[in-house]
């Protein structure tokens, strides 16, 4: 391993061997604790010791909570990474698949929890099955994409050796694509990681007996403020513990220098193709869902399919104020939404850049970036509103959490990226650190952090519509949730189709940004 | 929906079942003995339903041949979908979103009113109350603003104007109020207050039922097939329901008790349960229901909701409520 690849790769191992990286995280605790006391009026804060002690009295509760939530993240990881490996490898076998496949899985995604909640409940009843489903559907996705993106990270050479060969397709996904995929897919891993618990604790709401996202409610609603902590900082151990998990797994696993990629661009798609797969997405979304509506015979009430829908929208005598209520709810959304999106994709790629620049930093800053991330937006949306306030300023500053994250882990490992040999070359040229930065680093950085940027376009909305309807109490977010509660699933269907199709323009708005960025810096990975 | 005979799950299902049982040499016919059901509960398990709890633990509806299995909700599991679907015989709602289920085409019935009197009360600290509903003019109030009509029906009701009450949306908890962020907030006489009691904060309520607020709350709902085809089941659930909750007003500490034992995961704190056990009672029982049992109403109060729903909007006719099982359960 060179030097660089060994540098780059500790970047994200928060490894706190040395007494200053001590002292950064000291002195945050120590902040923290004096806030605790400070603030015990508000009922906003709990202090360190505060809710050591609460964990100390309730240790049984908690770890019999934690794991049934585990156990339910667990499984939905699984199950979730699994889909994206097989739709992964039916994508790159099959490469004409590859847009309805992506396509498909992203208006999946793009369902918003508040309203397949309840709907998976009705399907499971009791039990886990919610909890499960939701954790899967949180990470397949974002395992999925840098999965593609890694299935192509590999020289023609490499497929021209396995063409010399005489063998085929296959052959070529096994020996060549996979093994160049598998720091994308520890990448995947180590942001579904959060993401998977906090999708299980979500599924509580939908009617559960027990665990963390059961125990999240009570707290707040108890205006329990250690108990809330407690949770949170529970959940964010198990994250974290989870993250560097993956990690070390990852740095036994991939020894290997990333290989210098100088391909020739492929084949751009003809605009007739692209449209073409945008049709069978849409025709394959809306046959899957009236079919799923036929198929397990759910109630009219409440499942509507999509006539009731386009009826809702445009037929109906009350159609015009559904438009006018969905509209203003989604004006109230994009207004947060939007600079909340961009603060988070510009604040994870900065720090990302900063970190590489002065690695001394990440000691401090890697804990606590993965810590931000890993607290559950359940427990995270009241805080963060209840400390920044219901403004502009708290909802947005949400949204940037969860953007920033798995942007600031994409652009690090995309940094790391940068073949040794071109480092070599610059060696030779004495070339200073910014000069590496923007002449090497960043172009070599910019596939996955287009990556992040389209996965964030989903999770930016999951985020927004998981605050709006837990603490905010505006946007669409909380119409749908209104709507669920008052039975108007007219609007709540209207409003998943309209957050989904939205969504989903929003993705491919940034992946025609990313095809103009990539054809100049990175033409292999198009 | 709830039982047609041929939908393509229960078809399924079905004939799963039957193909099971035949195997193990048992008659279908036969297995009858215990009938399983489920009663979806509004909110995660709490006190707030230990009268179901103790009609289950002192083995009521198994005497009756009937095995309940109570299901918890929460806050993104609307009661209406299940009940609609059959996956619960029976679900707890309250009078106002039966009505606007309804509207949307849902056949329910309200089989029984467990909270005679709506939980809604405004909550403020002594320093600034509220006790009447003029004292709201020149208040900043802390609410979902998805209860914006319940305000605007409040204010009806008692000749206020509501531009005078500025209105804050808060999250629903109790610390908007604590902080000083608004004078009072919008919430039920059983969760936030007792919670600001329990954190050492005194306290009072106003409670919206006392000002002419009339809605139903904790009501039980069935489709309209239930009611008709499944009868003997409704009336066994819901004699146990008003056995337990006859056993619940004797001795609410012990329903609070438990509550803890039956549910210890769900992170409840024991005096907690007791003070919302407690101040549950008032909500529950009356002179109506000491005359007519559990979970009665009159033609007066069911008018009287009538008039309040159509303040939030909402259209229904007394035949949304139907007191046949009840009629049955306390003649009995």
């Amino acid at each position: 391993m060179t030097l660089t690849a060994e540098r780059g790769l500790r970047l994200l191992r928060p490894r706190i061997r040395r007494p200053d990286a001590w002292l950064g995280i000291i002195v945050v605790l120590l902040g923290w604790e004096a806030a605790g006391h400070v603030l015990t009026d508000s009922y906003v804060v709990a202090a360190p010791s505060q809710i050591l002690l609460y964990l100390a009295n309730e240790w049984q509760l908690m770890l019999r909570a934690l794991w049934v939530t585990l156990g339910n993240a667990t499984a939905g990881f699984v199950l979730g990474n699994l889909a994206a490996l097989v739709l992964a490898a039916l994508a790159s076998a099959w490469p004409r698949s590859e847009r309805v496949v992506t396509g498909l899985a992203l208006i999946v995604f793009c369902l918003p929890l508040v309203a397949t909640g309840p709907i998976l409940r009705v399907f499971f009843g009791p039990g886990n099955g919610p909890q499960i489903v939701l954790a899967a559907l949180a990470v397949y996705y974002t395992t999925l994409i840098p999965l593609l993106v890694g299935l192509r990270a590999a020289p023609d050479s490499w497929f021209d050796l396995v063409r010399s060969y005489g063998r085929g397709r296959f052959s070529a996904l096994v020996h060549v694509r996979a093994m160049a995929a598998l720091p994308y897919l520890f990448t995947g891993l180590q942001i579904a990681a959060p993401a998977a618990f906090l999708g299980a604790m979500v599924g509580e709401f939908t009617g559960s007996e027990r665990g963390m996202g059961v125990l999240t409610i009570r707290a707040l609603r108890a205006l329990d403020v250690e108990m809330t902590w407690a949770l949170a900082t529970v959940a964010t151990a198990v994250a974290i513990l989870a993250y560097l998990l993956i990690g070390a797994l990852a740095r036994r696993i991939l020894l290997e220098d990333p290989p210098v990629i100088l391909a020739m661009p492929t084949q751009a798609v003809g605009a007739s193709a692209a449209w073409r797969d945008t049709g069978l997405v849409v025709l394959l979304v809306l046959l899957a869902w009236a079919g799923a509506i036929w198929l397990f015979d759910l109630n009219a009430f409440f499942a509507k399919g999509p006539i009731d829908v386009v009826e809702a929208l445009f037929v109906d005598p009350d159609a015009a104020q559904t438009r006018a209520a969905l509209g203003k709810a989604l004006g109230e959304t994009a207004m947060f939404l939007i600079p909340g999106y961009l603060a988070g994709l510009a604040a994870g790629a900065g720090l990302a850049m900063l970190l590489t620049l002065v690695p001394a930093l990440s000691h401090t800053a890697m804990p606590l970036a993965i810590a931000l991330r890993s607290v559950p937006i359940v427990t995270t949306a009241p805080l963060v509103v209840l400390l920044l306030g219901r403004g502009a300023i708290g909802t947005i500053t949400l949204v940037a959490i969860m953007v920033f994250f798995p942007t600031l882990v994409a652009c690090l490992h995309g940094l790391r990226q940068t073949p040794g040999q071109i480092f070599d070359v610059f060696d030779s040229f004495a070339a200073g650190p910014l000069t590496r930065l923007f002449r090497v680093r960043i172009p070599a950085m910019l596939p996955a952090f287009f990556a992040a940027a389209r996965m964030a376009v989903p999770a930016s909305v999951l985020a927004i519509t998981v605050a709006e309807w837990l603490a905010t109490g505006g946007g669409i977010g909380s119409l749908m949730a209104l709507s669920a509660s008052l039975s108007d699933y007219d609007m709540l269907w209207s409003s998943v189709v309209l957050v989904s199709v939205l969504s989903a323009l929003g993705y491919a708005l940034v992946a025609f940004v990313e095809q103009h960025v990539l054809t100049i810096y990175a033409p292999e990975q198009i | 929906m709830t039982h047609t005979p041929l939908s393509r799950r229960n078809f399924l299902t079905a004939g799963a079942a039957v193909a099971g049982v035949s195997a193990l040499g048992f008659k279908p016919t036969l297995v009858q003995a215990q009938t399983t059901v489920s009663l979806q509960l509004s909110w995660l398990h709490s006190s707030q339903f230990a009268g179901s709890y103790i009609a289950l633990n002192r083995g009521w509806w198994t005497e009756a041949g009937l095995e309940v299995s109570l299901l918890p909700g929460g806050p993104n599991a609307p009661v209406e979908p299940p009940v609609v679907s059959g996956t619960a015989l029976v679900g707890i709602s309250a009078a106002d979103y039966t009505a606007a289920a309804v509207a949307e085409g849902a056949p329910f019935k309200i089989l029984g009113v467990a909270m005679q009197k709506n939980p809604f009360v405004i909550a403020s600290l002594p320093a600034n109350p509220v006790n009447e509903p003029a004292d709201l003019v020149g208040k900043r109030i802390g609410m979902a603003l998805a209860n914006t009509p319940v305000l605007q029906a409040l204010c009806s009701l008692n000749g206020v104007d509501i531009n005078g009450i500025d209105i804050v949306p808060t999250q629903y908890s109790a610390q908007p109020l604590l902080a000083g962020e608004v004078d009072c907030l919008l919430c039920w006489e059983t969760d936030l207050p007792v919670a600001m009691t329990m954190q050492g904060v005194d306290n009072l309520t106003m409670l919206m039922a006392d000002h002419g607020y009339s809605v139903h709350s904790q009501t039980y709902i069935a489709t309209e097939d239930t009611l008709a085809n499944r009868r003997a089941e409704l009336v066994a659930l819901m004699s146990g329901e008003v056995r337990g909750w006859e056993a619940y007003r004797a001795d609410t500490d012990a329903a609070a008790a438990l509550t803890l034992e039956m549910y210890p995961d769900a992170g409840l704190d024991l005096e907690t349960q007791k003070l919302q056990a407690a101040r549950q009672v008032p909500l529950m029982f009356s002179d109506l229901t000491d005359a007519n049992g559990f979970g009665w109403w009159t033609d007066e109060t069911v008018a009287a909701n009538i008039e309040t729903l159509a303040l939030l909007g909402r259209t229904v006719t007394p035949d949304l409520w139907d007191r046949s099982i009840l009629e049955e359960v306390h003649a009995a």
